[in-house]
């Protein structure tokens, strides 16, 4: 081979190493996206296809107390006060409660709620009684044990208690079903005292039995899940 | 009456190492079985091996023993290490239909004062050997105590995220011992109804 070929042959493989430096770090970019994408769950895809939780930028900011783990006693709730445009309407209210109190605070340490656990629905039966539908990652994301689950469950309980007087009683709904458990321990067959006569300030009760009103609720329920 | 939590292919919390609660619970009950075998009481488990019953199966085999105590026992996945913590139901009405028999899926309500009693004397011991533990029960409502027609306790233990599983190995003794003494300590307050009207728990 001629010292000119060769030259021209240094210059095509120099060429195609830069060439390659240049083109798979942007395809190695590009494939880890794609994974990305087709590693979302079900619960993730479902989520960003639910309407964003309504925000009223036109009602005055009120100062509304989220209850969040605390860092110093472990396994208790502490009071947040964080400024919210809070609507005066008690549903639409204690859908943005419910809403921010599942963003989380701050300090991820201090979530009681999974990051990927949304809020489906939400209704206030003429009796006070309340009904919240979440996704199933709330039963399925939060860590197993009593523990974890109590304080899931009395940080949604004590957030409605000391925003939305009008919640008197709360059913916890997953994907629209009434459940066993949360994630194996905490009761969720039971209706949790909010508001109103007999309610403890500082943990949730739980009521005996489903009314009526509360089953055609939870029917309801049901049935805006399966058509979503 | 014990009652290993978990089993078969529910595992409960998982952690580092590849800790199942499911396991861990089996060797904290049979230390907490001899230990309380020592205190000269007859001890019956809700499961020996790998098996996972239900809820109601395992309170109907506490609700067919006269009086029984229940203790669940459980690993969390949170808490601060090296912590244990007992958990009884919240307060709630005791109901009874007109035969005298108490609706299954109510069935610890009239038991929730004793099984304070009981969830505080375990939980004083705990204090004296787990620093961080509370020195009260706490009230909570788990499921596997609802149904339970006994005095009955859920005890947690933190964590499955320790470091090593030797962690939790190393707290064995100590929960045994203060499940044991708590469970001694709890004995003469224990009064079993009489016959008539013995809270038998009616399953539906």
């Amino acid at each position: 081979m001629s010292a000119k070929w060769r030259v021209w042959l240094g210059g095509i493989l120099l060429a195609a190493v830069i060439g390659a430096a240049l083109y798979f770090p942007a395809l190695r970019r590009q494939v880890e996206k794609a994974r990305d994408l087709t590693e979302k769950t079900a619960e993730q895809a479902r989520r960003e296809l639910l309407p964003p939780a309504p925000v009223n930028s036109g009602e005055p900011r009120v100062k509304a107390k989220m209850f969040w783990g605390s860092a110093a006693n472990d396994g208790t709730l502490m009071p947040v006060t964080v400024e919210l445009p809070l609507s005066s309407d008690p549903t639409l209210r204690a859908k943005e409660i419910l809403n921010t109190l599942l963003a989380g605070p701050v300090d991820p340490e201090a979530r009681t709620l999974p990051p990927d656990a949304a809020l489906l629905g939400f209704y206030i039966l003429p009796d006070g009684t309340a009904v919240a539908d979440f996704s199933e990652a709330l039963a399925s994301s939060i860590p197993s044990g009593i523990q974890s689950e109590q304080l899931a469950v009395d940080s949604i309980i004590r957030t409605l208690q000391a925003n939305v007087p009008k919640v008197e009683r709360l059913k916890i709904l997953i994907h629209g079903q009434e459940v066993d458990t949360l994630a194996g321990h905490v009761d969720l067959t039971q209706i949790f005292q909010v508001n109103g006569l007999g309610s403890e300030p500082t943990r949730p009760g739980v009521s005996d039995v489903l009314t009526a009103p509360i089953k055609k609720a939870i029917e309801k329920v049901k049935g805006a899940t399966k058509r979503q | 009456m014990l009652d290993p939590a978990h089993g078969g292919i529910d595992l409960g919390a998982r952690g580092t190492e590849g800790i199942h609660e499911s396991d861990v619970v089996l060797q904290f009950a049979a230390q907490v079985r001899r230990a309380l075998e020592g205190q000269g009481f007859q001890v019956i488990q809700t499961r020996d091996g790998n098996e996972n019953p239900s809820f109601d199966d395992r309170s109907a085999r506490a609700n067919a023993q006269r009086g029984a105590i229940f203790i669940t026992l459980h690993i969390a996945s949170t808490g601060l290490a090296g912590t244990v913590r007992t958990y009884v139901l919240p307060e709630t009405p005791a109901v009874r239909d007109p035969s005298g028999l108490i609706p299954w899926d109510q069935a610890q309500a009239p038991f929730v004062p004793l099984s304070r009693k009981l969830g505080d004397l375990v939980q004083a011991e705990f204090a004296k050997r787990f620093k961080g533990s509370p020195e009260q029960a706490q009230a909570a409502p788990v499921r596997q105590l609802r149904t339970t027609a006994a005095p009955a306790i859920a005890v947690e233990i933190s964590s499955v995220s320790v470091e090593e599983r030797a962690d939790l190995d190393r707290m064995i003794p100590g929960v045994a011992e203060a499940i044991a003494h708590g469970v001694a300590a709890f004995r003469p307050s224990y009064v079993v109804p009489a016959m008539p009207g013995t809270p038998l728990a009616a399953q539906p």
